[in-house]
């Protein structure tokens, strides 16, 4: 079946089964690393495309003060536009089991609309009938509500309503209900009716027809909209465009998927040196059948076809068990990533040309790595190839072995030391491996490390234990007299909190953002200001910006002026100072937001406790809800701040974890490198073993060689790991803050960190050895010294 | 006993025109050979002798197409080898040379057939159906086709020499070199070998076998004698 050549190769792979073995696993471990990331990013896109691109996502919004059936259809009728519908989207709260939540309410003409924004039903009802809500799937788990069940919502000053939930929906142009705490319902205008709010809807959406048209294009369309509607006399106070055809989340998403993309392909490069180590041991423990098969008459490149086929069949054996392992793996990965966007991935498969892509990078890379020591050894003379030089031949170690002659060493341990250094290529190469997963394991720490204190960074402000948000506005004397006699309360503070929105020149409004009031030299909050300065209490109509409104907003720099849309009035105010919070919201003296509204008053409260324990300010917080809500002032909901520290550090650091586990494959790689090596090293040197068998060296003396070579290698792996964590960390914390918030950088790893990595390399050098250790003991001399 | 005659240089099979090969070495360049002047006739049994380090297996090497001359011209069977690229000369050494080495050199994870068969998978010479039936007749041929499937590792070393002999003429060359074929056997053994390699010769064959023992010469019809590099003799033997 197959021919001499061919059989020759497949009974070298079993010749050379443990090490084959090796690197095969090697190999299937990064694939199944990085497969997994390509298959669940492929899968997630699969979905995006197929879910989120089909529902004719909304091109643009606008807000307009009147919409009638005319203006509608004159709408409709533009030739740029595809689909138009109207709708009133609105904030309520809602009571569930006893916490008052967020909703966003939107109520729209016609739910059956299939060009645009396409609503699918999950179960019940659809669409909702009057007096009936139906909940966005996202929004169930975390709100505790349910079909068949009911919702107390509560708008403005309105007496709360409760509503029958009817139906279950999903929109996925929303993000997820459980990520933003937000509860996502869809009502009748008659529904918005009974609840006490205006009914008539205020926005008009719009899907533009060309389908490639970008952002610049579509923002057109929607201003010659604007146009047209205020030349009929109305007045379009907004205009949202959205990034065309990408989801919400989409951008975080696909630089997370990015950040580990290039982490899977590192884990292959690592893989490919495996593989040249392997191949190129192989080729130089057969450099004579080399030559006799060129003496035979086999051309170079004959010769190369076997070995770079020996590489191909290795990237098969490591396809085949990467590949079903990867799809396992990337399934509830991707459920995950499309949790996140509110997409499911059930009813989808990953696409075929993912799995096609790993099995060509699954054969090719080893192909690839094998190509440069293969090609060598081909172009090696026939003369030379057939000369044997013995065990002198390989001088390679007596220039180190000089160099190393440290007074006091023992021979034996100089010979190990100058052993590590003997193939250098190869040593050079697992070095580099052990490395690699070291800087990605120290990186790692590092990104803890500087989430942790950009959150400490965060939360520094913040000199309170307890924020309780009042169901209303209350007088804040007498909100924080109630609560200032709860046992357990160190100290209290009133503040004041509303929406704004930026009045541009051309008068429409900026996105909504939260104005928080509070007095300047309050002793519960410290500002971090970055630029300018913060509020003083000579100060009237100042603003100190967070990072993330400058970010939303750029021209609002300190000594800028602006005109803020607060509660429907405009007001003039000045930039003074930016804070740099990941929210966009500002901070305003609390005596000039009192002068605006022409009351004293507060809707959250500040608190401060005696006790620092969870449990002890869970007490606390208990007997400030009964004490509030008997004094007539009732809690619509609290937390407690080192729960909330807690639940944003833990959401940035599942990041952080999966770069750890990346830093473990790699390692996990590298000592399969390692083992590998040393494997190769004892082999090639059995002859010598057996001569220095033969001059009395002792089994214990042969085992530590080994393991004093692996040990060797392993801790320059080390010292090499610690200068590269410093680009790694670098480029980590950069990442981050594209995905996430900026982090400090550590450009050096913390002394723990790199005394747990030296330990973690000793063991991996210790258990990569053993084996190889083991096995170069157990040679007898006189096989040895017949080692041919 | 063995008597000497000269040999008409007229219808050479091999032709060497001024060959010297020069090493580098840590002592400055070291002279292999030099001047080499050498013609072969079809059907000849030449036997190459001289001291340790006389130039032989340089000699051979440069014949088999192994090595290069630093000058000179080799000509074998009108082909010039010096001209040849690597590629080109793996291809003439496929079907033109078969070769035998002092430690038979047989792959070590292929059946004694499968290493006769290997020549034919590279040159390609015979169509791959009919190639096991070849080695089996060349095996069957040198008295060793029961060992067919046997791996090298569980043949004798005359087995083992017989099976390379095979493989040196799995693509039917019209030249076998050996290099101190018998160097690693014990005398009965290597007397079959080399009665082998004379009815080689008798059946067509030319060979250039390198040796050192003087067993081994009897069976050349001429003796190259070579010492320092240079050829000190070459004339033809008439066994007495």
């Amino acid at each position: 079946m197959f021919s001499p050549r061919w059989r020759k190769m497949l009974r070298d792979v079993w010749l050379h089964k443990s090490r084959s073995l090796l690197v095969v696993l090697a190999v299937a471990t990064g694939m199944i690393g990085s497969g997994a990331l390509l298959d669940a990013w492929a899968l997630v896109q699969r979905v995006t495309d197929e879910t989120y691109r089909g529902s004719h996502p909304v091109s643009a919004t606008l807000r307009v003060d009147a919409i009638d059936a005319a203006l509608l259809t004159q709408i409709r009728a533009l030739p740029t536009v595809a689909a138009a519908r109207v709708r009133r989207a609105l904030s309520a709260t809602a009571l569930v089991n006893g916490t008052e939540l967020n909703v966003e309410l939107f109520a729209l003409q016609d739910f059956g609309a299939r060009d645009i924004a396409r609503l699918e039903s999950e179960r019940g009802v659809w669409p909702p009938r009057d007096g009936e809500i139906s909940i966005e799937k996202s929004s169930l788990e975390f709100s505790g509500t349910r079909l068949g069940g009911s919702i107390d919502l509560h708008f403005d000053k309105q007496p709360p309503q409760t509503l029958p939930i009817s139906g279950i929906a999903h929109d996925v142009s929303l993000p997820p209900g459980w990520m933003d705490h937000v509860v996502y319902g869809f009502v009748t205008p008659a529904t918005l009716a009974m609840l006490g709010a205006p009914a008539s809807l205020n926005e008009i959406q719009i899907v533009v027809r060309d389908t490639t048209a970008d952002r610049d294009t579509v923002r057109q369309i929607a201003y010659a909209i604007k146009a047209l509607i205020e030349r009929g006399g109305k007045h379009v106070v907004n205009i949202d465009v959205p990034v065309p055809g990408q989801h919400a989340h989409a951008a975080q998403m696909n630089s997370l998927m990015l950040t580990q993309g290039a982490f899977g392909l590192l884990t292959l490069l690592v893989c490919s040196f495996l593989v040249v180590n392997l191949i190129a041991a192989m080729l130089a423990g057969q450099t004579r059948e080399i030559g006799v098969m060129k003496s035979l008459g086999a051309s170079a490149q004959q010769i190369a076809t076997m070995y770079l086929g020996f590489a191909l069949l290795l990237g098969l054996f490591a396809s085949a068990i990467a590949l079903p392992i990867a799809l396992a793996i990337a399934r509830p990965y991707a459920a995950l990533k499309a949790d996140m966007l509110n997409f499911s991935v059930a009813g989808f498969a990953v696409p075929w040309w993912a799995i096609a892509l790993q099995l060509g990078v699954g054969c090719l890379l080893p192909v690839l790595a094998a190509a440069i020591p293969v090609m060598r050894a081909c172009r090696l003379p026939v003369s030379a190839a057939l000369r044997d030089a013995g065990i002198c031949g390989d001088a390679g170690s007596a220039f180190v072995r000089r160099r190393i002659s440290i007074p006091g060493i023992s021979r034996p341990l100089l010979l190990s030391l100058g052993n590590a250094f003997r193939r250098r290529q190869r040593m050079l190469l697992t070095l580099l491996a052990l490395a690699a997963g070291g800087a990605v394991f120290l990186g790692a720490d590092d990104l803890r490390r500087s989430v942790r204190e950009a959150v400490d960074e965060l939360f520094s402000s913040e000199r309170y234990d307890i924020v309780l948000r009042l169901r209303d506005a209350y007088p804040a004397a007498r909100s924080e007299a109630a609560a200032a006699v709860v046992p357990g309360v160190q100290r209290v503070q009133a503040i004041a909190s509303t929406k704004a929105s930026i009045e541009h020149a051309d008068g429409m409004l900026g996105n909504a953002f939260r104005l928080v009031a509070l007095p300047p030299a309050s002793p519960m909050f410290v500002d971090r200001v970055q630029q300018g300065r913060w509020l003083s209490a000579a100060d009237r109509n100042a603003l100190v910006v967070s990072r993330a409104l400058l970010k939303d907003e750029p021209t609002l720099v300190p000594g800028a002026q602006v005109r803020l849309m607060i509660d429907g009035t405009a007001t003039e105010w000045h930039i003074v100072g930016v804070q740099p919070d990941i929210q966009a919201l500002a901070y305003v003296p609390l005596a000039t937001f009192n002068d605006l509204h022409a009351s004293a008053q507060g809707a959250a409260l500040l608190v401060t406790t005696q006790e620092r324990g969870s449990s002890a300010q869970l007490d606390v917080v208990a007997r400030l809800r009964s004490e509030l809500e008997h004094a007539g002032m009732p809690v619509a909901n609290s937390w407690i701040v080192s729960e909330s520290r807690r639940a944003v550090e833990d959401h940035l650091l599942m990041v952080v974890q999966f770069l750890g586990v990346m830093g473990w494959v790699m390692i996990v790689i590298g000592g399969m490198g390692l083992a590998s090596t040393m494997s190769l090293a004892v082999l090639e040197r059995t002859r010598e073993i057996g001569v220095l068998r033969a001059i009395g060296a002792r089994h214990r003396a042969i085992m530590a060689m080994v393991l004093i070579e692996g040990l060797v290698i392993g801790v320059m792996g080390w010292a090499v790991s610690i200068p590269l964590s410093i680009p790694m960390s670098a480029l980590l914390a950069d990442g981050f803050g594209r995905v996430m918030f900026s982090v400090p950088t550590h450009y050096l790893p913390s002394a723990a960190a790199a005394s747990t990595w030296l330990l973690l390399v000793v063991a991996v050098a210790l258990i990569a050895c053993a084996w190889p250790a083991l096995r170069a003991t157990r040679v007898p001399a006189a096989r040895a010294l017949s080692y041919e | 006993m063995t008597l000497m005659t000269h040999v008409n240089p007229a219808a050479a099979l091999i032709t060497l025109r001024g060959i010297s090969k020069t090493y580098p070495s840590p002592a400055g360049a070291f002279s292999a050979l030099s001047a080499i002047d050498l013609t072969i006739q079809r059907g000849e049994f030449v036997g190459v002798v001289g001291q340790s380090g006389s130039g032989k297996s340089t000699l051979l090497n440069l014949l088999a197409g192994i090595d290069r001359p630093s000058s000179g011209e080799i000509l074998i069977d009108g082909q010039a080898l010096h001209a040849l690229s690597e590629k080109q000369l793996s291809a003439w050494r496929g079907r033109a040379v078969g070769i035998v080495f002092q430690f038979f050199q047989l792959l070590p994870t292929l059946t004694a057939a499968e290493n006769v068969m290997l020549p034919m998978d590279f040159a390609r010479c015979w169509p791959s159906r009919e190639r096991r039936a070849r080695a089996l007749v060349l095996l069957e041929r040198l008295g060793v086709a029961a060992q067919a499937d046997k791996l090298p590792g569980a043949l004798s070393g005359g087995q083992q020499q017989r099976v390379a002999v095979a493989r040196a003429l799995a693509n039917e060359p019209a030249i076998v070199l050996a290099d101190e074929p018998t160097g690693n056997l014990d005398s009965r053994t290597a007397r079959a070998l080399l009665d082998i390699l004379g009815e080689l010769v008798r059946a067509g064959q030319t060979v250039v076998m390198v040796t050192h023992e003087h067993a081994a010469m009897h069976h050349a019809t001429r003796i190259v004698e070579l010492a320092d590099g240079r050829i000190v003799d070459s004339e033809a033997a008439v066994h007495v």
